[in-house]
């Protein structure tokens, strides 16, 4: 017994010891693992379980005025490989490469490179990626890119500019708001599971990263349709190389349009040329021609120099000065200032040139804008070339005054329009008017900024009728005339500079119109300049037609009323479509003698186109058909005082 | 820890004491070992409470992920409707519709009436 228990009290003592070391071996190695190894293998563990993923950025959209849309963002999916993890590269390559719609050559080729990666296709289709899904092949891979879409092709497209492959804005609009729209990128860790899906347990907050602002444009989609194509109908009809229309709102400078022809899509911007993406409106500088000569006359009214009426000996065409001889293409004896600016005497201008003279001159052209940049929020522009007055020699004084050996941008030059048709202020145009976050709280907005006062109203009034001169009968701007608009304006017919020969080239020459419309309450200013035309060059042909139909569009489109009433075709000549009901219930009288006319049972649009016929006033209550007129048809006369209708629907 | 306590005195004083066992410390022991008892259910069951908290966390954690998927493709699917409803009514393409479908032209000289 005793035996027994000593000897049980020895193997106790044993397992002790024994356990005693084991435990201490196990805690050693725990305290290695912990303290020595701990970081290291924490890291290899977070390897295995969590992953990073990556937020890209949602670059902002860019709208027109009214809410369009221009530029949109989506994430499209570039599928890729990894040819070392491709079991059977030949089968593959069969089924890819109809999916892809890639030459079967190619595919293969491709999957089977020694690079360990490879793109097969960037921003596929929604309908590709799902067929790539499906294939479920180890190898082929998706990843989601950031994908620029414009909606409207190449509808402002030099203006909207483009976003490169990394989200970054490279041209145009797209690199001027660059830091507003672009978006952040974030990253977050989140846990994965054996199947390598993503479980949520953390890094939620990471993965909500605001997307860039919106831009919000002053521009108008419909305008700026018109003016790209009747310049593109222009451009194409006079077989030029180029062209720039412009639409602006006088008093606060918003561009409303602003079309280049040739024109430039976006979409796949790579494919395209760098003539096609410039926006000529603000990087290229033209001789402006004999629009510039609106400008020394305003120098020279503002100074009171000379007056509307003012005479001036026009040499019948030929005027030797300063050792050369200036021509007008039509001879003129004795003209008023007015006239002479309506026929567009060179002649007349170099004699009005010599009264204001060259300081007084350029102070003018600088303050209207020209030599300076207009601070327009679009990348790129220049200032156009201005010399001082100490370096003109005598012949610049003249050649000044009609607009060559000075060089603008198409937009400096319809500012100062602008200037003129607003009563007399340099506004700073702009494009973008606000940036919105996507909470909607405004970033940034662009009001109208005044840069400074160039002439008196009086003044910027005076040259605006003179400037109506020369859209009526006998001007060199008829052809600009807005129905039912009086429009005020100015032709141009540039020579062009030879770059290689120096002097002027022979041929090539920039027909221009710049002008605004209604004349006596502006409610847009265009610009419209046709680039080396071939058929004919004239300003007054090439361009002022253009002029009138984007002025046309636009002024329906922003609804102005036209100011004179045009008088309306009689009855019978209307199109059978608008008057259908017409024929059926009304006879229109053909005088309006037999007293007041019938008008129950019209329309509202026939009523009134009754009414205009026959000259009479109405006024309306409610709306559909006539149910009664307040002077009974047949008494009293048409020319008597107002009639009442009441209609309803 | 519990049997050490009771085997001790035991070995001290063999066979002597036998029927009188220390009833205080006998009680105080087995209340002891309800508490210990207690205090280790206690534990296995907070225990069990992290185990399937945790649980929990991993299963709402994959509905989360599959709710945050489901938000990308729908606002995917929102922007490419989105391009799609701009594509369409693109004035290009309106202009042409307007005039081809519905045999619609600009207004001619006249066909506008300024309502007085």
């Amino acid at each position: 017994m005793r035996r027994s228990t000593q000897r049980n009290v020895r193997r106790i003592a044993a397992a002790k010891i024994l356990f005693a070391v084991l435990f201490l071996a196990i805690g050693g190695r725990a305290i290695q693992l912990q303290l020595w190894e701990g970081d290291k293998l924490m890291r290899l563990g977070q390897r295995q379980h969590l992953k990073e993923w990556i937020v890209l950025p949602k670059r902002g959209a860019v709208f027109d005025r009214t809410g369009e849309p221009l530029a949109l963002s989506m994430e499209s999916q570039s599928v890729y490989a990894r040819p070392h993890r491709i079991q059977d590269p030949t089968r593959l390559a069969r089924s890819l490469a109809p999916i892809l719609n890639l030459p079967l050559a190619e595919t293969k080729q491709k999957i089977t490179s020694e690079k360990p990666f490879v793109w097969m296709k960037r921003q596929v289709s929604s309908a590709e990626a799902e067929k790539i899904q499906a294939l479920n092949v180890d190898g082929i891979g998706m990843f989601y890119e950031p994908h620029r879409q414009y909606p409207q092709g190449q509808l402002a497209g030099q203006l909207l500019g483009f976003v490169g492959r990394d989200s970054e804005g490279l041209e145009g609009l797209e690199l001027k708001y660059n830091d507003y729209i672009r978006g952040e990128t974030g990253s977050s860790m989140a846990e994965r599971d054996a199947l390598g899906r993503r479980v949520l347990v953390q890094g939620v907050e990471g993965l909500h990263i605001p997307p860039g602002s919106d831009i919000h444009l002053t521009l108008d989609t419909s305008i700026q349709y018109m003016a790209e194509k009747e310049l593109e109908a222009s451009v194409m009809k006079y077989r030029a190389k180029a062209g720039v229309a412009i639409v602006v709102e006088p008093f606060t400078g918003e561009v409303l349009a602003l079309a280049n022809y040739p024109s430039f899509n976006p979409n796949n911007y790579a494919k395209q040329s760098p003539e096609q993406r410039r926006n000529r409106a603000v990087t290229d500088s033209f001789e402006p021609g004999s629009t510039f000569k609106t400008i020394l006359a305003a120098a020279s009214l503002e100074e009171g120099i000379v007056g509307k009426d003012d005479l001036f000996y026009c040499e019948m065409g030929k005027y030797p000065y300063a050792g050369k001889i200036i021509h007008d293409t039509h001879p003129y004896g004795w003209l008023p200032f007015s006239k002479i600016l309506q026929v567009s005497s060179n002649i007349g201008f170099t004699k009005v040139a010599e009264k204001v003279k060259k300081e007084r001159y350029y102070r003018y052209i600088e303050k209207f804008g020209f030599g300076q940049l207009s601070g327009i929020d679009l990348p790129g522009e220049v200032p156009g070339l201005v010399r001082r007055p100490e370096s003109w020699s005598a012949i610049d004084l003249a050649t000044h005054a009609f607009g060559q050996g000075i060089s603008t941008t198409p937009l400096q030059l319809i500012m100062a329009y602008a200037a003129i048709a607003n009563g007399g202020f340099l506004m700073r145009p702009y494009v973008g008017r606000r940036v919105l976050a996507p909470d909607g709280s405004v970033v940034l907005e662009n009001q109208p900024h005044v840069v400074r006062r160039v002439i008196s109203e009086k003044t910027a009034k005076l040259l605006a009728s003179m400037l109506q001169d020369v859209t009526s009968e006998g001007g060199t701007g008829v052809m600009a005339n807005v129905e039912g608009f009086e429009v005020a304006g100015k032709t141009g017919t540039a020579q062009k500079a030879d770059p290689v020969h120096g002097g002027y080239a022979a041929k090539k020459r920039v027909g221009s119109f710049v002008g605004f419309v209604p004349a006596n309450n502006p409610r847009l200013v265009a610009l419209v300049l046709i680039d080396e035309p071939e058929v004919n060059v004239y300003g007054g042909i090439v361009a002022a037609p253009v002029f009138r139909n984007i002025a046309q569009g636009a002024l329906r489109r922003l609804a102005v009323a036209p100011d004179k009433a045009s008088p309306l075709p009689v009855a019978e000549s209307q199109p059978e479509k608008v008057n259908r009901r017409s024929t059926r219930r009304a006879n229109f009288p053909a005088g309006g003698n037999e007293g007041t006319a019938d008008f129950v049972g019209l329309s509202l649009r026939e009523a009134l186109e009754k009414a205009q016929t026959l000259g009479l006033k109405l006024r309306i209550q409610g709306n559909g058909y006539v149910v009664k007129q307040s002077r009974a048809p047949g008494k009293g006369s048409n020319d008597e005082e107002v009639v009442l209708l009441n209609l309803q629907g | 820890m519990t049997r050490g306590v009771a085997s001790a005195p035991a070995r001290r004083i063999p066979g002597a004491q036998r029927e009188r066992p220390p009833r205080r410390e006998h009680k105080l022991n087995r209340r002891q070992f309800v508490c210990v008892a207690l205090l280790a259910l206690l534990l296995v069951g907070v225990v069990l409470v992290h185990v399937w908290l945790r649980l929990q966390v991993v299963k709402t954690g994959y509905v989360l992920a599959t709710a945050t998927k489901l938000q990308t493709r729908l606002e995917q699917e929102n922007r490419e409707l989105q391009i799609e409803l701009a594509t369409l009514t693109s004035p290009d393409r309106l202009e042409s519709l307007a005039r081809r479908r519905l045999g619609l032209a600009p207004p001619e000289k006249g066909q506008v009436i300024v309502l007085p």
